[in-house]
């Protein structure tokens, strides 16, 4: 968004909007209802760790759309890709269970690892195709 | 979103009382209701309350004043003074059950001006809630009152014409409103004075526990200094007790400064230049706050405004915004710059240096959206003060 010109939210927008007021306000309210220290009272912390959980669900559900398009069994044939797979789909259960600090650094990896892949598909052979969809367009926006 | 109510839904209701047939017949003006004594029974009175712009009590001594509970509290009151008694026969036989309940948004039809004057400085009414009115007898003063309604109404009937820049939009538009509207919100103008009421109720529940743990244990006998910035016509400042407060308020357009000076003679208000910066040395303050300031500008506006009420607030001191962080349908007209409250929380960590820490979230929903729209964002400012 250009720091002085209008913004021309769209539904998807104000509904994004609102639910991070409220997602914002849940996690201060568990914060210090005895939640964990490192997020506990520093605006930083709250906001930073609200933005790590979007890229970690970005992140799997940009894995769940290729694993389902046409190139899925192709990219089920890359390691990389397999490991993401593995360590974002079939094991995000346990990042629930984690302790507070293994929990952020599992989310800054998750962060790593879609700016990596967002690389990636956009530097490889059908960088044009993906560059060509607006979700694309959006997740680089967001994190490249 | 809802519907937003405005005057147009609405118009004024004349409580007569016992002396419903001399009201009747007195030429009121415009769309109104006059009720008797029998049609505010508590069956009653929700019904016929529904579409009240505003609610006129000409018999005090007969008016169910418990019954306004739930939405009813919202109406707008213009209570009309008894002729023929004392400050203190009136504080003692109305005081809890009508005066005590007067917020900003309620106004008093006085005729004598001494009677006025005791009651003002007892419940910290400013001197616009006064309708001055010439005969204290229900049917002429429900005349007087219902003129000084119709006026007001016509003033107000258009308003925030032309293409919006923060700036130039809010000091002409403050300056305007300043003689016109002396009892609404500048930014819920064209909006009712109910709405007007609501909507203030809501954000004095969010902000008045709020005010008192950024007062925390400080001894009364020290004054505790408040800056609120965007103060229009100073109605926060009532929330505060002058004896122990040092409130002052800022403001782009200078005649809501005048307008709040009036208001508030107590107080201190100051204009605020274009450039926004903040007319007071470093730390000089124990809270600064605003109200729904900060999402009608841009974004280096609200970087600098951020910055400059973090300078002038000293370390352990708070600074409080409760703002609209959820904004749709936006128009050529719209004045509302969308920033969601990630944006802004970073915003304020970057015009801060980081040197805040957070004591307080909360989602605010108001009475006519579908939606939760407003948020407070309160956090207390870290550092060594560097004057003692």
């Amino acid at each position: 968004m250009p720091e002085n010109d209008f913004y021309t939210p769209t539904d998807m927008d104000l509904l994004r909007m609102e639910n991070e007021l409220l997602a914002f306000e849940v996690r201060f309210l568990k914060a210090r209802s005895g939640g964990p220290s490192e997020i506990a009272g520093s605006p930083i912390s709250l906001s930073r760790m609200t933005h790590l959980e979007e890229a970690e669900t970005d992140l799997k559900l940009l894995l769940r759309r290729i694993k389902s398009s046409p190139l899925g069994p192709v990219a089920g044939t890359n390691r990389n890709f397999r490991t993401l797979n593995d360590r974002y789909l079939k094991r995000s259960e346990e990042a629930l269970s984690m302790s507070p600090p293994q929990r952020i650094a599992y989310l800054e990896g998750a962060e790593r690892d879609l700016v990596l892949l967002l690389g990636r598909l956009a530097r490889g052979p059908l960088g044009v195709m993906f560059r060509r969809r607006k979700s694309f367009r959006t997740l680089q926006e967001r994190y490249l | 979103m809802g519907r937003v109510p405005t005057d147009a839904d609405q118009h004024p209701v004349f409580y007569a009382g016992r002396f419903f047939d001399e009201v009747a017949d007195a030429g009121l003006l415009g769309d109104h209701t006059v009720l008797s004594d029998w049609d505010v029974l508590p069956s009653q009175l929700s019904a016929a309350l529904e579409r009240a712009s505003v609610l006129v009590v000409l018999d005090l001594f007969s008016f169910p004043f418990e019954s306004l509970t739930g939405d009813l509290r919202d109406v707008p009151l213009v209570l009309s003074l008894p002729a023929g008694f004392d400050a203190g026969f009136l504080t003692t036989v109305f005081g809890r059950a009508a005066f005590a309940r007067l917020g900003f948004f309620d106004r008093v039809a006085a005729a004598d001006a001494g009677v006025w004057g005791k009651l003002r400085r007892r419940y910290g009414w400013t001197e616009r809630q006064r309708i001055e009115i010439e005969d204290d007898r229900p049917e002429n003063a429900a005349a007087e009152i219902s003129a000084a309604l119709e006026a007001e109404s016509a003033l107000l009937a258009s308003f925030g014409e032309g293409d919006y820049e923060a700036n130039r939009y809010w000091s002409e538009r403050g300056d305007a409103l300043a003689g016109d509207a002396p009892d609404r919100a500048i930014c819920s103008v064209n909006h009712s004075l109910r709405f007007n009421k609501a909507i203030h109720r809501i954000q004095a529940a969010v902000l008045r526990p709020q005010f008192a743990a950024a007062r925390g244990t400080q001894p009364e006998d020290v004054p505790f200094d408040v800056l609120e910035v965007g103060a229009g016509i100073g109605r926060w400042a009532a929330g505060f007790d002058p004896a122990s407060t040092r409130f002052t308020g800022v403001d782009i357009s200078a005649g809501m400064v005048k307008a709040a000076r009036a208001n508030f003679p107590e107080c201190r208000f100051d204009r605020l230049g274009a450039e926004s910066i903040l007319p007071y040395g470093d730390e000089s303050f124990d809270l600064a706050f605003s109200v729904t300031v900060m999402h009608h500008n841009p974004t280096p506006t609200k970087r600098a405004l951020i910055s400059e009420m973090w300078r002038v607030t000293r370390p352990g001191g708070r600074l409080m915004f409760l703002e609209d962080f959820v904004s749709g349908g936006w128009s050529t007209m719209s004045t509302v710059y969308p920033m969601s409250v990630l944006r802004f929380v970073e915003l304020l960590v970057e015009a801060t240096a980081g040197q805040v820490v957070l004591e307080h979230v909360e989602s605010v929903r108001y009475p006519h959206d579908s939606f939760t729209r407003g948020g407070l964002l309160s956090v207390s400012k870290l550092g060594v003060a560097k004057t003692w």
